[in-house]
């Protein structure tokens, strides 16, 4: 591999010896961005015993991969990926650097823009080509606006909202090159005590063909009961909710959907005062039909809502239970 | 111990905004509060000042005159001292944030430093990071349970799928706090009178030292319509009927 090339980096994303979808994600997102910038794309894993995933991405992507064995890196630890890839990307002569907006990438990425004194910009949903270069869009204030950056100055620093970007390689590609570094353990000042499984997603959450999602908006536990009795109209229906609701413990977190839950796809998707948050919507915008009831005609779930019900809860359920249960 | 919980003030999310121009202007009645994660952070700073002797918790923010609010409401929440670092309404870029905000915490010799995981509004989840790079202390991020014993910290965060790694964390370091089943106290009468009598320890960003912008904002948009949305008409019963109508013709109900 040529030491002068310029490069766009994209760091790979992997847990319990898988790559997560989000990294061929990233890959899309850097194929629209690479040419205009005249970058070649190289992709990163860091890890212990990482060879055989950047073997897997060089592979299906026909990208150049580095595998960075980094001692004592068996599992995520943001303090030493940071650090190697300070130590790394200099040299490999990245120019941009592409990270997800994940739990992850958001412990890492911020503060190597801040010490490469790159540009940052998080939380990338789309690409526009200009003349003069690439330019992203990002969600702000709420999911109500969309707002479009670019950086002044280079190296870049971005990270790539998770679902917003097609998974999908290209068709055919010719193998890209492997390279194994060992650069050696880097100086942390935090260290990886043990990682604890979660619950893991209620297992009829997945199944159901109908999802009924209770959001902050709903107010009070009580009100859950009320849409128990809408998924109670359906066949086949499960309660699910967003964080907030069972961070207040009204639902189980094997009940949550969005980035930091289950991913849900049934063929109907009923959000209930749900705001819209990406973190959310990840987990929910590839259901078949999409109904969002919310009070604020401007909450960003009505953007992904095949139908829009703008009225208080308060209301509008009782009314839909007394006239479906009245038939 | 000395602890540093960084608020911002946001727009009520529910506020209806009108795009204007580059700008995006809430219509009124205009309220504005402590970003639910900034309000957890600060939450988290309490929690240890209750657990822990000679605790003592600072809330700053940065921001135009109305932050005085959101301070004087961490006040009665319970902080001890409170400083607003005087900036015009429109937020500058995160790595300007970092750098104000550090320009006056280096000399402070803070323990520990608490941000919200990322703001309400902006979710950028880049200030808290870029502070600790500044202040050059470590940061752990999508925290969702802290403790400290005997001097030493440990950190519990959010990983992917509802995992949790667990560290031990040199302080001083930078954590950035993650919704969890903890929720914030309501301030009390009594800190909330001291609070009114309270003037904030006030600077002036334009005083202090920050890096060239290394992004422009060239525009904003409203959001992109991923699907139709048909918006039902009618009232509350009119909606429901129509709503089971569309239903029932797809077939799912
Ligand atoms: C790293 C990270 C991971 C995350 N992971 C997840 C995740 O997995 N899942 C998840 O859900 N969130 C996740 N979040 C949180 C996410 O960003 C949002 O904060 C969350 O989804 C908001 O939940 P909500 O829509 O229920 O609440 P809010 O945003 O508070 O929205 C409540 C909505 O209810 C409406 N409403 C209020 N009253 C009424 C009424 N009477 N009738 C009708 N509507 C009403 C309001 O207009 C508002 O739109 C994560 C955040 C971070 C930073
Ligand atoms: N104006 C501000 N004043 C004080 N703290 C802030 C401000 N803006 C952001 N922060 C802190 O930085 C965190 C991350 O913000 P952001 O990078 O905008 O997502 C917030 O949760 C706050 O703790």
């Amino acid at each position: 591999m040529s030491a002068a090339a310029k490069r766009l980096v994209v760091v790979a994303e992997h847990a319990q010896g898988r790559l997560a979808p989000v990294t061929w994600e990233l890959l899309t997102c850097a194929r629209q961005v690479a040419p205009t910038l005249e970058l070649e794309i190289a992709a990163i894993v860091l890890g212990q015993g990482v060879e055989f995933l950047a073997k897997e991405i060089a592979q299906r992507s026909g990208v150049e991969t580095w595998a960075v064995e980094v001692e004592g890196l068996a599992g995520f630890h943001g303090d030493a990926q940071r650090l190697a890839l300070a130590r790394l990307l200099p040299g490999l002569g990245a120019q941009a650097v592409l990270g997800a907006h994940s739990t992850s990438g958001l412990d890492w990425a911020p503060a190597l823009a801040a010490e490469l004194e790159a540009a940052y910009i998080p939380g990338v949903e789309s690409v526009s080509l200009e003349a003069n270069g690439p330019t992203f869009w990002r969600s702000a204030h709420f999911g109500k606006v969309r707002e479009n950056l670019a950086p002044e100055t280079w190296p870049l620093v971005l990270t790539v909202q998770p679902g917003a970007f097609e998974a999908a390689p290209p068709a055919e590609v010719s193998h890209g090159q492997v390279e194994t570094v060992h650069p050696g353990a880097p100086p942390c000042r935090t260290k990886v005590l043990d990682v604890v499984e979660g619950a893991g997603a209620d297992a009829g959450l997945g199944r159901a063909q109908v999802v009924v999602a209770a959001g902050r908006g709903v107010g009070e536990a009580e009100n859950l009961e009320l849409l128990r009795r809408v998924a109670g109209l359906f066949s086949s229906a499960a309660l699910a909710g967003s964080r907030p609701v069972c961070d207040l413990g009204w639902l189980s977190y094997g009940q949550q959907v969005g980035l930091t839950g289950a991913t849900v796809a049934p063929r109907l998707y009923l959000a209930c005062g749900i705001s819209g948050a990406r973190q959310h919507t990840v987990g929910m915008q590839g259901s078949g039909f999409i109904v969002a009831v919310n009070s604020d005609p401007q909450a960003a779930i009505f953007n992904l809502a095949d139908v829009c019900v703008v009225e208080d809860l308060a209301s509008f359920i009782p009314s839909l239970l007394e006239q479906a249960e009245g038939v | 111990m000395r602890i540093l919980a960084c608020i911002k003030q946001v727009w009520e999310p529910e506020s209806l905004f009108s795009l204007q121009g580059a700008e995006l202007r809430p219509r009124p009645p205009l309220r504005r509060k402590i970003s639910s994660y900034d309000e957890l952070a600060l939450e988290e700073a309490l929690r240890l000042k209750d657990r822990l002797p000679q605790v003592r918790v600072t809330a700053l923010s940065v921001g135009p005159a109305s932050v005085v609010d959101a301070l004087r409401r961490a006040l009665g929440m319970g902080a001890d001292q409170a400083v607003h670092i005087l900036a015009p309404e429109q937020p500058p870029r995160p790595a300007t944030l970092a750098a104000w905000i550090a320009a006056w915490a280096s000399e402070q010799k803070f323990d520990l430093i608490l941000t919200g995981v990322m703001s309400e509004d902006a979710m950028q989840g880049a200030v808290g990071p870029m502070l600790a790079a500044r202040l050059r202390v470590p940061s752990v991020t999508s925290v969702v349970s802290l403790n400290i014993e005997g001097g030493a910290m440990t950190a519990e965060r959010e990983m992917e799928g509802g995992r949790r790694q667990r560290l031990a964390v040199q302080l001083p370091a930078l954590i950035t706090i993650q919704s969890g089943p903890n929720q914030p106290r309501y301030p009390t009468l009594s800190n909330l009178l001291r609070a009114k009598k309270t003037t904030p320890l006030t600077l002036e960003a334009t005083g202090l030292a920050a890096p060239i912008e290394r992004e422009k904002v060239l525009a904003i948009a409203p959001p992109e319509k991923l699907r139709t949305g048909l918006v039902l008409e009618g009232d509350a019963a009119q909606k429901a009927q129509r709503l089971l109508a569309i239903l029932r013709e797809r077939a799912l109900l």
